[in-house]
């Protein structure tokens, strides 16, 4: 009997053999709401940051057109920063929101509000209620809930240069901002998982070896990544994370992460990561640049490459370019369900 | 070069890899205390540390926390230092117009940029995130500008870099500016697709690059 796409990958989470590896694409940071998709459907963006039942069927109209065998949601990364306070630039069709101005110059500046009100502000009830759409109408597709990691929420509410100076200089400070805004992440991803999301997915893209360096990524992202996937694990609910970037850095510190999951990007070799440490999932890592600018012939020989070599789920390795074509995006998906056959 | 000097000197090094602000000011005050010039405390105080620090940042021994302290411990000297210069022994600088282009507001790699060339010795005119095509031509114009420095972090936004391009060769001033590029996204192989001059692929390499584009200018005046 074949498997259903939620069963799929929540076995592939859980470890448990399946007939080939799911093809995904969480939102968030990967979020494959692209052009084409909108102006085929008219459930276009920015519109649907805002309205859950746009948001869901934008979901479904991603879900649908490209092949992925998920609904990805939201399709930004800014719904925690504008909750806790920021300026955000909700851009257009073709550009995703971005923060237009951080309300905080230090984290000693950084107020502390109760987080039972934040829930109730910004899209967070919006991003929940789409999730609640989503699984209702299709049960047998997991709803991935994507969230803005720790290090990255921070530096979205603190002025980013002095955010990372503080992670030396004020170390109390860094801490105490990040322990705050990591209780608030979970709480946020716990609405997710009650209005159905199957797995969560936490993208953090100022934590990367590249930025931080071995230490700091031990301290702040390492602490602060298994806070969160703690306390979501709490749900019953598996966790994938997304680490961008050059990951050599910090390579000895991803094992210690408690996710599920691992996701790189493209110039990772993930055949060698798991070839090092096999008991991680992993998860990746076309180029987004290949489903940019490639052509669908080279797009399904690299997408097969990536099945044989055993990568647990297949992804796009980082954000996607939303002038990504839909061709491309298929030529990766059907492969996948092809097993990786015919290249 | 004195004794004392030479010890300053190396103070001022000191502080700015060991990212220490106080140090950096302290030194800098002795240096104007004693009298000694304030152009080469900077160039073989201030400025070497941050050579330094730039090193140990190619060499993954310091990371971009790391790299912005020194830079502020430099940049607390530097504001001890500069109302000492005597301009006339200062030569003309090499001007810069750094930005990051329309639709992303990511400037930590800008800011990493700017800083090492400022600490290079090149005149900086920073516009910030988020601006259009034709303000980086404009102000270029406006400054005698060497070269434009182009930044994103995003892949929907690199065409914007490829528009300036576009924009200097309708205006018909392309050789005017030199063009660099940098950013997550962006590579050797988009450089030259857009036509940009260069490419670099960090703050360093930034700085080699900027350095030789300007070199064959200078062997010409």
């Amino acid at each position: 009997m074949s498997l259903s796409p939620k069963e799929r990958l929540l076995d592939t989470l859980a470890k448990k053999k399946v007939d080939r590896p799911p093809v995904v694409c969480t939102g968030g940071m990967m979020n494959a709401a692209i052009v084409d998709v909108m102006n085929r459907t008219g459930h276009t963006l920015p519109e649907g940051h805002f309205r859950s039942d746009l948001m869901a069927e934008l979901a479904t109209d991603v879900n649908q057109d490209t092949g992925f065998e998920n609904f990805g949601i939201p399709f930004c990364m800014t719904v925690e920063a504008e909750v806790l306070g920021s300026e955000i630039d909700f851009g257009t069709l073709a550009c995703e929101p971005k923060i237009a101005r951080e309300p905080f110059a230090t984290n000693a500046q950084v107020q502390f509000r109760d987080i039972d009100k934040l829930l109730d502000s910004g899209r967070i009830r919006q991003v929940a209620e789409a999730a609640l759409l989503l699984s209702r109408s299709n049960p047998d597709v997991p709803v991935i809930g994507s969230i803005t990691g720790p290090v990255s929420t921070a530096a979205s509410i603190v002025d980013p240069m002095n955010f990372l100076k503080e992670l030396h200089k004020k170390r109390e400070d860094s801490h105490r901002v990040l322990d705050y805004v990591s209780d608030f992440l979970i709480s946020f991803a716990r609405l997710l998982v009650d209005g159905g999301a199957s797995a969560i997915c936490i993208g953090d893209p100022t934590a990367t070896g590249e930025i931080l360096g071995p230490r700091m990524f031990q301290e702040y992202a390492v602490t602060y990544l298994n806070k969160v996937i703690d306390g979501i694990h709490a749900t019953g609910v598996p966790v994938l994370v997304h680490i961008c970037g050059e990951m050599k850095a910090v390579k000895s510190s991803i094992p210690q992460l408690h996710s599920d999951a691992i996701s790189t990007d493209a110039f990772v070799n993930l055949k060698a990561l798991k070839e090092e440490y096999p008991q991680l999932t992993t998860m990746g890592n076309l180029s987004t640049f290949l489903l940019e600018l490639g052509e669908p012939d080279k797009v399904s020989r690299h997408t097969a490459g990536l099945v044989r070599d055993g990568i647990d789920i297949i992804s796009p390795a980082c954000g996607l370019s939303t002038a990504s074509s839909i061709l491309n995006i298929q030529a990766m998906t059907q492969t996948v369900k092809d097993g990786g056959r015919g290249w | 070069m004195s004794q004392i000097e030479q010890e300053l000197f190396q103070r001022l090094s000191d502080a700015v890899v060991d990212m220490d602000e106080d140090e950096a000011v302290a030194a800098a005050n002795e240096v104007v205390e004693r009298g000694i010039d304030a152009y080469r405390a900077i160039e073989l105080g201030l400025s070497a540390g941050m050579e330094r620090a730039g090193q140990l940042f190619d060499e993954e021994e310091y990371f971009i926390p790391e790299l912005l302290m020194c830079s502020d411990a430099m940049y607390a000297g530097m504001d001890v230092l500069k109302p000492h210069l005597r301009s006339d022994g200062v030569s003309e600088k090499h001007k810069v117009v750094i930005g990051v282009v329309e639709g992303d507001t990511h400037d930590i790699g800008k800011n990493l940029v700017k800083i090492m060339l400022e600490t290079s010795g090149f005149d900086v005119t920073d516009l910030g995130r988020d601006i259009p095509p034709a303000r980086f031509v404009e102000t270029a114009k406006e400054i005698g500008a060497n070269i434009i420095a182009l930044s994103t972090l995003m892949t929907t936004t690199m065409e914007g870099m490829g528009a300036v391009v576009r924009q200097l060769s309708e205006e018909g001033i392309r050789d005017r500016f030199k063009v660099i590029v940098g950013g997550g996204p962006i590579s050797q192989g988009f450089a030259d697709r857009i036509g940009a001059d260069g490419y670099a692929v960090n703050a360093a390499d930034a700085i080699r690059l900027a350095r030789s584009l300007v070199a064959p200018a200078e062997a010409a005046a």
